[in-house]
Parts: C-alpha cells; sequence; structure tokens
C-alpha cells in the first residue's frame, strides 16, 4: 500500500515535470506574470513593513512635559494653606520653593509603574535650554528675565510601559496634582499616529486581499489555459482509468512547482533592486530624517510565500473544478 | 438487458439485448448509426443507457457510482478507431500509462511494457512519439496500452476502420492471439472482410 502510494507520488511528480515541459512558452508566460504578481507582494510588504516601523517609532514617543504653577498663582487662586514659603520677599527665595515642590511631584511620580527618567528644569535651566534650541531668537530671549521662564519637569517612560491607554492615565493623574498647570505629551500627535497606524494596517490588508485575489487569477488563468490545451489527454487518461485525482494532483504539483520558482525569482528581484537602493546611499539620505530602511525578515517572506502558495492552489482548485 | 438510448427523444438503441461470455470472441456489427458505439461507450460507462440494464462482471453498471468508473475501465480494455495516444509521450510512455494510472512500480512497468511491445513487434520504436508512426502501428500501440494491463475484456471500436487490408489482418492476428490467452474480445465493426477474417461469433444490430 505505501509502496503503491510512492508509486503514485513519483508518478504525480513525472507528469507534472512533464507537463512543465511540454509547454515550456505557456509557462514561462504564466510564470513571468506570476513572478510579477508575487513581486508587487513583496515590493508592498516592504513598503508597508518600512512605513509601519516608521510610525511605530513615533508611536513609542516616550516624553511627558509638566509645567509647573506659577507660586503667585497657586496663593490667589487656593485658599488652602501650603507649607511652602511664598512671602513678600519671593523673587529672593522663588528658586527655593519650586525645588520643594518639584521634589515633592517627582516623588510621586518614581512611584508610577513604568517611569525611566525623570529631569527637572528650573526656570533658568529652561531659560538655557531655549537658547540653546532656537538660536534665531536669541537676541529676543536675551530681553526676558530669565525668571519668567517655567519650571518643567520632564518624564521619559519606558518604551514597553508605552500605550494609549497609560499615557492618558498618568496625564489624568498629574493634572489632578496640585501645583501642576498643565501636562504636555503629544496627545493628538498620538492620536494622529494611532490612526494612521491603523489606516496603514487596513490598506495594508485591503490591498493585500487584492494582491492575493488577482495571484488567483493568475493561477486560475494559467491552469485553465493548461487544462484547455490538454483536454484531450484528459479525457483519454480518464478513458483508460484515470481517477479525477490522478489527473488533477499534477496539476496542482505543475501550480505549486510554478508558484515556488515564480516566488524565489521576485524575492531575488526585489533583493537586488533592494541592495541597489541601498548601494546609491538613498539610505544616507533617508537616515537624515531618521528614516532606517529595513528588508523583509524571514517570517514576512513566509507569509508572502503562503499567499503566494496559497492562490496557486486556489488558482487550481477552482480552474479543475469546472473540468471534473 | 433490454438496453434504449436515445439523445433529445431520438432513440439511437432500442431494447436492445445480449449476452458475452468470458473468453469469447465476438464482433459486434451493424450499419453506420445502429448504435455500435454508443454500446461499447456504454459498456464502459462513457454514457449511460436511457432505460435497462448492463452487466458486466456481474455487476450492473448503468447505476454505477462516479468515482467507481475508473475502477472499471482499469478491468476493461479500450481500444478507439483514432488511437487516443498522448502525442507527447513516447510509445513506452504511452503503453505504460495504464500501468501507471493503477500504481504499479517501476520495475514492474518497464517489465510488462517490454513484453507487450514485443508481442505487438514494436519494442524497436519505443521510443518514438506516435506522429511519427504509421497508422497501424498507432494502432498497435493504442492495443498494446489497453492490453498491458491484462484486462479480463477488450473492446475495440472500429479498429482496422482506417487501414488497409494487410494491417487489418495483422492486429486481428494480435487480438485473436490475445483472445487465445482468455482475454473476451469484443469487435464492433462494420467492415465484412475483418468479420470473415475473425471467424468469429457476430452479434449484428440492425438500425432502428
Amino acid at each position: 500500500m505505501i509502496s503503491q502510494k510512492i508509486n503514485y507520488l513519483n508518478n504525480y511528480l513525472k507528469i507534472a515535470i512533464l507537463n512543465i515541459k511540454s509547454n515550456i512558452a505557456g509557462n514561462i508566460f504564466a510564470l513571468s506574470i506570476m513572478s510579477f504578481s508575487f513581486f508587487i507582494m513583496l515590493f508592498f510588504m516592504l513598503s508597508y513593513i518600512n512605513i509601519y516601523n516608521y510610525m511605530l517609532s513615533f508611536e513609542k514617543n516616550n516624553t511627558m512635559i509638566i509645567f509647573l504653577k506659577n507660586l503667585e498663582d497657586t496663593n490667589t487662586n487656593t485658599n488652602t494653606n501650603t507649607n511652602i514659603n511664598t512671602n513678600t520677599n519671593a523673587d529672593a527665595n522663588r528658586a527655593h520653593p519650586y525645588k520643594l515642590i518639584a521634589a515633592h511631584i517627582i516623588n510621586k511620580i518614581k512611584k508610577f509603574k513604568g517611569v525611566k527618567k525623570i529631569y527637572y528644569y528650573s526656570d533658568k535651566l529652561s531659560y538655557k535650554f531655549m537658547l540653546k534650541h532656537t538660536p534665531n531668537i536669541r537676541t529676543i530671549l536675551g530681553k526676558i528675565n530669565p525668571t519668567y521662564f517655567p519650571h518643567i519637569i520632564k518624564i521619559h517612560f519606558n518604551p514597553s510601559y508605552i500605550s494609549k491607554i497609560y499615557l492618558a492615565n498618568i496625564y489624568l493623574r498629574l493634572k489632578s496634582m496640585r501645583h501642576i498647570k498643565f501636562v504636555y505629551y503629544s496627545k493628538l500627535m498620538e492620536d494622529k499616529i494611532n490612526q494612521f497606524v491603523f489606516f496603514t494596517k487596513m490598506m495594508g490588508f485591503i490591498v493585500l486581499l487584492f494582491l492575493f485575489i488577482s495571484s488567483v487569477f493568475v493561477s486560475y488563468s494559467a491552469i485553465k489555459l493548461i487544462i484547455l490545451r490538454k483536454q484531450n489527454d484528459i479525457e483519454i487518461l480518464k478513458l483508460i482509468g484515470a481517477t479525477n485525482n490522478y489527473i488533477k494532483i499534477p496539476m496542482y504539483i505543475e501550480s505549486a512547482i510554478g508558484s515556488i520558482i515564480a516566488f524565489v525569482l521576485s524575492l531575488i528581484l526585489l533583493s537586488v533592486i533592494f541592495d541597489i537602493f541601498i548601494y546609491y546611499k538613498f539610505n544616507n539620505f533617508l537616515s537624515f530624517f531618521k528614516i532606517n530602511i529595513i528588508f523583509l525578515n524571514g517570517f514576512d517572506i513566509l507569509i508572502i510565500f503562503f499567499i503566494a502558495l496559497l492562490s496557486s492552489f486556489l488558482g487550481t482548485y477552482f480552474s479543475s473544478r469546472k473540468f471534473f | 438487458m433490454h438496453v434504449y438510448k436515445s439523445y433529445d427523444k431520438n432513440y439511437i438503441i432500442r431494447d436492445l439485448s445480449f449476452n458475452i461470455y468470458k473468453g469469447e470472441f465476438v464482433f459486434v456489427t451493424g450499419p453506420s448509426g445502429a448504435g455500435k458505439t454508443t454500446t461499447m461507450k456504454m459498456v464502459i460507462a462513457m454514457e449511460k443507457p436511457t432505460h435497462g440494464q448492463i452487466n458486466v462482471f456481474n455487476e450492473d453498471i448503468s447505476a454505477i457510482h462516479p468515482k467507481q468508473i475508473p475502477f472499471l475501465r482499469r478491468k476493461i480494455g479500450f481500444v478507439f478507431q483514432d488511437f487516443k495516444l498522448l502525442v507527447n509521450r513516447t510509445v513506452f510512455q504511452n503503453v505504460a500509462l495504464g500501468l501507471e494510472i493503477s500504481g504499479v512500480s517501476g520495475s514492474i512497468i518497464a517489465k510488462n511494457v517490454t513484453e507487450i511491445l514485443k508481442a505487438v513487434e514494436l519494442y524497436q520504436k519505443k521510443d518514438e512519439y506516435p506522429l511519427s508512426l504509421s497508422g497501424g502501428e498507432q494502432q498497435r500501440v493504442a492495443i498494446a496500452r489497453a492490453l498491458v494491463q491484462n484486462p479480463s475484456v477488450l473492446i475495440a471500436d472500429e479498429p482496422t476502420g482506417n487501414l488497409d487490408f494487410e494491417t487489418a489482418s495483422i492486429i486481428i492476428d494480435i487480438l485473436k492471439s490475445f483472445n487465445n490467452k482468455g482475454t473476451t474480445m469484443i469487435i464492433a465493426t462494420h467492415d465484412k472482410t475483418l468479420i470473415e477474417l475473425g471467424r468469429a461469433r457476430v452479434i449484428d444490430i440492425t438500425k432502428n
């Protein structure tokens, strides 16, 4: 029984190879169309992964900035007693209470899970920071009293903790604290990026589905042509006792061989184009914008390979179903 | 028994009944359009009777399940008037087809095909393609293909239809030799000279 199955398998393979050999021109034509289809699929996957990767770098924007309230505002707006010294000689002792407040807030923040680093910028440090990073308006900044600059606390989060809900939760907890004027984290940006990532995912899915269907259609047409051309042979085989499986299985093998060759060709083509892209220093150009271009990893290639194989099987199934 | 076959209410065969016994050599004859080919096709389940019952190997094949048809055909060799050879396969590969379909191993295929090709005197041409052979040689390849599986019954539909008298007599001799080994032969023909050559029982189907 096993030896008979091996004989059958051997025959199926022989017939498939014989079929390929007997229609070299037709198979090359089908192979080129399939290669093109798979190339588009792989190229799309490469583009999609790079876009997605780039988007994720934004998603992991792990900074939150807290602006402390001006102490005069705190005293006027609230009637509660504070331990902070805000006497009339405020200017002289200004830095000191802010440090106390900052230390108090930092201690609270330290208790939050996922906080990596906390920096405190006094008004003078904020001023220096502005001078350093905005050289164009240095002359204007020079005329401003550094004490008018806000006291800032900058929080860095552990990227593995970052999520929309986590950041929103931290934001609300900080916002409810006394002495905090407002909390800034790129919430709007975060939302936009999340939307864009979602959009990219959906578009990716739709495009991949479209490419998959077109790939099925290519396989369907290629195998249908083979069947139409071999209709006479199929009829003879049936008359001498061939089962439907005996006729169909070589077609599946033929289609799978075609898909594998087409896939390998398209992968080589993509790899060559990618290397040319890198060779001509486009990578340097992109890295200037902090865009890191990556090639498909094994898993991505495997996904496309299975999609390619599945499309060829479905194409064969639909085309052969009509005739058997 | 009592077989009827119609296409669009036009009856080709009406109330046809006959028996063929194991090991017989039988000619089925009749004028063109009498239904000889249709009768042969019904025996290998290529066509279904409109009414009646066809028993092959004590089994009613008029109600055979489609999945069983290939297995029935493996037990019955069929030779067509137009040979029905695969033009992209060599003589050897064409003859080996039946055995490959049955899942026989390569070594047994090689042995059996060599034997049958020697029997029909075509071993020298085993690597040639059908289109390079003469009509008689192509018919011998078709007979070899039908007989290589050692079927119990061989049906030949006008096996000498396109062949000259000498070639036809060679074909009949081959069929007779296999009949002597025990294969039941059913030959559908309208050729009277062939029937005279064969000297066997004749089932005459009259038109309508």
